[in-house]
């Protein structure tokens, strides 16, 4: 039964790759429930279009995935309760008007009377634009390379060079040295 | 290379996107200039700092069923379906030869359940193989010496479940793991099939009668169990039926 076996080898290939899809998906979504979903469809989807999988890293093609649904996920909740910038024209990025936060309502200075790292980077990351937060997962989570990350999310290795470059920036700014700040001023 | 251009590099550096020969060129740049030496160092203890703080989300334990039991199945009925009776199942019939694919079996040791033969436990050891194939924890004792995974087990379970290596039979022994189904603890021993894992659970079950083998497939797994001296047994594959029930009967041989 060949369809069988094909459901076999994509669930012992794919399967493994469940962590880091969920990990990109939690962190694009925002919470558990959405981001169970989006994985769900993304390996229905794997399964569906496994026939055209040609080799190569296969969470690579994952997280591509992934980040094609959460691209349509988040078109379709835009004026919900997220708010979803979407892809910014390349000319813009490094234009300083561009808002590096998603939500404004919410100071990012505020995030730093929180006394805890870890937690501050964490909600930090939540602030970031959906493309400036994969950015850095790919990147320093997930370990992928420049062309990776390209492929993954779609645009040139420029793109993904500059928006890592402004996600670093951003963290460095508000996180990093706004640490040492804070050290600094006994605070 | 001058500072700006060493700036510029930096990244690229820490993120291993530099050619060989760029990055000797910025190597001796940074070995004469304080200034970017320590821009570097600044940028790694970042990287380092958002390495170890940030979060990482494990997909829930449940989500990977969920998802194998959402697939599409074009051949075979979603229902689950007894599929062989061991006691009918006579040895030696199917070549030893690795014509099979796609083995992966569990055969579970651990303690408590009564249930044999439930469906939340069959889910749990389920789980549990899934589990140890994603989660890149296959074995806590690595060997194909029966002779220490039996006593490793015995040292960290309660439960002494025949170990014996199948390689002869085509069931070479990989280690043994302590596992948890439905929180107790468990011991796991693992097998091979061809290139295809295969974990073997049991757990005491004092004062229950035996209960012959019987299986089950689910999920695209096959599951036998069947209960021997007080011990129950799970064994959970992806092999073919007839392969996962030849090798319980190995098993059952060996702890007779």
């Amino acid at each position: 039964m060949p369809s069988d076996d094909r459901k076999r080898r994509f669930e012992l290939l794919a399967l493994p790759h469940l962590d880091a899809t969920y990990n990109l998906a939690r962190w694009l979504a925002g919470n558990a429930a959405e981001a169970e979903d989006l994985v769900q469809e993304t390996y229905l989807r794997a399964y569906r279009y496994f026939d055209s999988y040609e080799g190569g890293d296969l969470r690579v093609w994952l997280l591509t995935i992934l980040r094609n649904n959460f691209s349509t996920w988040a078109r379709q909740n835009r004026g919900g309760r997220m708010t979803y910038v979407g892809e910014l024209p390349q000319e813009d990025l490094d234009a300083p008007h561009v808002p590096l936060w998603s939500s404004p309502g919410r100071d990012p200075e505020a995030l730093l009377q929180r006394s805890d790292d870890a937690e501050r980077l964490n909600a930090l990351m939540e602030r970031l634009l959906p493309e400036h937060r994969t950015v850095l997962l790919l990147r320093e989570v997930e370990e992928l390379s420049y062309q990776e990350i390209a492929t993954v999310t779609g645009v040139a290795i420029g793109t993904v060079m500059s928006r890592l470059a402004r996600a670093r920036a951003a963290l460095r700014r508000h996180w990093f040295d706004a640490e040492a700040r804070e050290r600094a001023d006994g605070v | 290379m001058g500072c700006e251009q060493a700036r510029a590099s930096l990244p690229l550096l820490l993120d291993r996107e530099l050619s060989l020969w760029r990055r000797w060129r910025l190597r001796r740049h940074l070995a004469a200039c304080p200034s970017c030496a320590a821009e570097l160092e600044k940028q790694q203890a970042m990287q380092a700092a958002f390495r170890e703080q940030i979060s990482y989300h494990r997909a829930p334990p449940a989500l990977a069923a969920r998802i194998v039991a959402d697939l599409p199945r074009e051949t075979v009925p979603p229902t689950v379906r007894p599929w062989f009776r061991l006691p009918a199942i006579t040895l030696g019939g199917s070549g030893l030869a690795g014509a099979l694919a796609g083995a992966a079996l569990v055969l579970l040791i651990y303690r408590a359940p009564s249930d044999q033969g439930s469906l939340s436990v069959i889910q749990a050891v389920i789980d549990s193989h899934i589990a140890s194939l994603m989660a890149d924890h296959l074995t806590d004792v690595q060997t194909s010496n029966q002779h220490t995974v039996k006593p490793w087990l015995s040292a960290h379970v309660d439960v002494s479940p025949p170990v014996r290596d199948l390689a002869a039979e085509g069931f070479p022994l990989i280690g043994g793991r302590v596992d948890y189904i439905d929180g107790h603890p468990a011991a796991a021993v693992v097998y091979r099939h061809d290139k295809h894992v295969i974990n073997l659970f049991a757990w005491a079950s004092p004062g229950q009668a035996n209960a012959p083998p019987h299986g089950e497939e689910r999920q695209g797994f096959n599951v036998v169990t069947w209960r021997e001296a007080g011990i129950t047994y799970f064994a959970v594959s992806d092999v073919e039926a007839d392969q996962l029930a030849r090798f319980a009967q190995l098993v059952r041989q060996g702890s007779a």
